[in-house]
């Protein structure tokens, strides 16, 4: 009598565990194909093309959107001057308002919890209601940001309506909004260092800033430089916030990347332009992200 | 180098007390061990005198300053921890010389000096190296040096060898024994393990829920065990302490005698009817030199006995002898009865 253990299997043990993880990657990878790949694709070849949405023309114009973003739209720059701004201004803001608020919510004490949740709170609010809550906080000389300011004898601007000062206003805001995320994984960080090391520290006659400086800083920056590469290229992907805050406006002060190709695609219907600018960011946004992690790879 | 005096000192956390009025004298020089379950207070107690857990009550003198409200980094003492605590991304150089640094000493010397400790534990080599690219014994040898460079009074282990594969932490224990030889601090020591207590100390002390069970050296708490639970403690393996009723076969007890101590390595196996009691061989545990057998009395209890040598089957009856000046004689509160042998 012949066991059936005996009988050599249709497939080796290998393959067939290497068929059930495929089996069990598929519904993503079949997403991921569709509604990543597929339209990543999708872009670059509408990149190279006329394509009005209106008129459902598609024309092979090779390299002249870029030409146009890059060379004779003079708007394009300007839209790019304000990406870096709002970059620069939030992501250094964003960073150091998250480390400071984690070194303080990252012991135990009563309240704690309560505090984290205040602070994280916003990260999870709709954009939508946080925008018009500012709204309503930041206009002219009825808002009551000019009104507290008022009270200590400050003669506020008009926020969202001057230029410069909406620049300063969305990013503020944009950072109250989303300093909660970063801050919890500053605290997560700083959880993860043991208490050893602060202990042993302290022995050897270490003040809280040399503790800071010299041990707890170093061993944040894996976590630092996460935060900076997502923080940078949130910031260049703000879409929502400058839509419900300023629309682009005033005088274009606000205009930034995300929102003027939605402009150029939905607004102005030109998908071919829209594509190839959406092409420039990624690249931009890449080029950010190779340039942060090769600063990192120099310092360690 | 300094002496250390502990007078009533306690420590609570919120309602828990955890250590609950210890006084105890270190000497200069000595080296002393803390011993006792998880739980009993040891780490804290190693920490209180740091100064990383601050004092509830009672008074903490180290030489002859109370050092109470001292920063740790002010108490002359420096401590090796558990983990190692080395920063992982400070090289060897960089973790030993870390404490010199920061107390801004002139870079000349800090490099002598860390070399001077590198020289002492043979990391030379390794200096260089970050604490990844360690086996554990280097990471703990590299522990100790940073220890070593800033020239404290006193060296606080905590468990330093419990991280380490068995054959390691012996060789690493008969390396602190040297280190103290050749230094000459004082010494404080916290473990969990009696057999490193036993090794290493000029003096143990014995910890139970916060309160000191017993302070002596090696030698008398094996002997002269105050109570039950230090005579179960100390010595490996534990002692077996039998109801008196059961013991009576060994021979007169002090009077007010609850419960009489033998230890398995003063038994001996002689023929059933040879015996001061006799029981039934339940187990036999081969260990090469020795073997140690589960013997059931035929009063219902278990005991252990050591042995040399040949060692009978599982269930031969057996019969046990022991020297009375062995018997450690106990009371109904388990403290010692010290007027036959003791």
């Amino acid at each position: 009598m012949t066991a059936r253990g005996e009988r050599a299997p249709w497939l080796t043990l290998k393959m067939r565990e290497a068929m059930e993880a495929w089996l069990f990657l598929s519904p993503t990878l079949v997403g991921f194909l569709i509604f990543f790949v597929g339209p990543l694709f999708a872009v670059v070849w509408y990149s190279l093309t006329e394509w009005n949405l209106l008129s459902q023309q598609t024309t092979f114009v090779g390299l002249d959107n870029y030409d146009d973003a890059l060379l004779r739209n003079p708007d394009f720059w300007q839209v790019v001057r304000n990406s870096i701004v709002f970059a620069i201004g939030l992501v250094p803001l964003n960073m150091a308002l998250a480390l400071g608020l984690a070194l303080a919510l990252s012991r135990r004490f009563p309240g704690v919890i309560f505090f984290r949740t205040v602070f994280f709170a916003p990260v999870v609010t709709s954009a939508v209601a946080w925008a018009i809550v500012w709204k309503f906080l930041l206009q002219g000389e009825a808002g009551f940001v000019n009104q507290m300011l008022a009270g200590i004898g400050i003669s506020g601007p008009n926020w969202l309506r001057e230029p410069d000062w909406a620049m300063v206003a969305v990013i503020v805001t944009r950072v109250i909004k989303m300093v909660g995320l970063n801050m919890i994984l500053y605290i997560a960080a700083l959880q993860a260092i043991p208490r050893d090391y602060e202990a042993a520290a302290r022995l050897e006659g270490a003040s809280n800033w040399q503790i800071f400086r010299m041990i707890i800083w170093p061993l944040l920056g894996p976590t630092t430089l996460v935060i900076m590469v997502i923080t940078t290229i949130g910031s260049f992907k703000v879409f929502d916030h400058i839509y419900l805050m300023t629309g682009g406006g005033p005088e274009n002060g606000t205009l930034v990347l995300a929102f003027y190709i939605y402009q150029q695609g939905f607004q102005f219907f030109d998908v071919g332009y829209a594509s190839a600018l959406a092409m420039i960011m990624f690249v931009i946004v890449m080029a950010l992200t190779i340039v942060q992690l090769a600063l990192r790879r120099r310092d360690t | 180098m300094s002496s250390l005096t502990l007078r009533n000192l306690q420590k609570r956390f919120g309602r828990v007390e955890v250590i609950r009025g210890v006084d105890l004298d270190v000497a200069d020089g000595e080296f002393v061990v803390f011993v006792g379950p998880s739980g009993c207070g040891k780490s804290t107690l190693l920490r209180m005198i740091s100064g990383l857990e601050d004092v509830t009550d009672g008074e903490l003198r180290i030489g002859d300053r109370v050092v109470n409200e001292v920063q740790p980094a002010k108490r002359g003492v420096a401590m090796v921890f558990q983990s190692y605590a080395l920063y992982p991304h400070l090289n060897v150089r960089d973790n030993m010389g870390f404490g010199l640094k920061v107390r801004k000493v002139p870079g000349p010397e800090r490099e002598r000096r860390v070399a001077e400790a590198a020289a002492l534990l043979k990391l030379d080599a390794l200096l260089e190296r970050f604490p990844r690219e360690l086996s554990g014994g280097q990471r703990q040898r590299v522990a100790i040096g940073r220890a070593i460079v800033g020239h404290p009074d006193v060296f606080l282990f905590d468990e330093p060898l419990s991280n380490l594969d068995a054959e390691l932490r012996v060789h690493m224990r008969s390396e602190i024994a040297a280190l103290h030889k050749r230094l000459g601090n004082t010494m404080i020591y916290v473990t969990h393990d009696q057999v490193e207590a036993m090794t290493l100390a000029d003096k143990i002390v014995v910890l139970r829920d916060g309160l000191v069970e017993q302070v002596g050296s090696p030698r008398e708490l094996y002997e002269r065990p105050d109570n039950i639970f230090v005579a179960q403690f100390i010595g490996s393996p534990k002692m077996n302490i039998l109801p008196a009723a059961s013991a009576a076969g060994f021979g007169a007890q002090p009077a007010g005698t609850a419960s009489v101590g033998i230890r398995p390595e003063h038994l001996s196996i002689v023929a059933p009817d040879r015996g001061q009691l006799s029981g039934k061989v339940v187990i036999t545990e081969y260990t090469g030199a020795s073997s140690l057998l589960h013997v059931a009395l035929d009063s219902g209890e278990t005991c252990l006995v050591v042995i040399d040598g040949d060692s009978p089957e599982a269930d031969a009856r057996v019969g046990l002898v022991a020297a009375s000046k062995d018997l450690h004689h106990f009371g109904a509160d388990g403290r010692a009865q010290r007027n036959l042998h003791g």
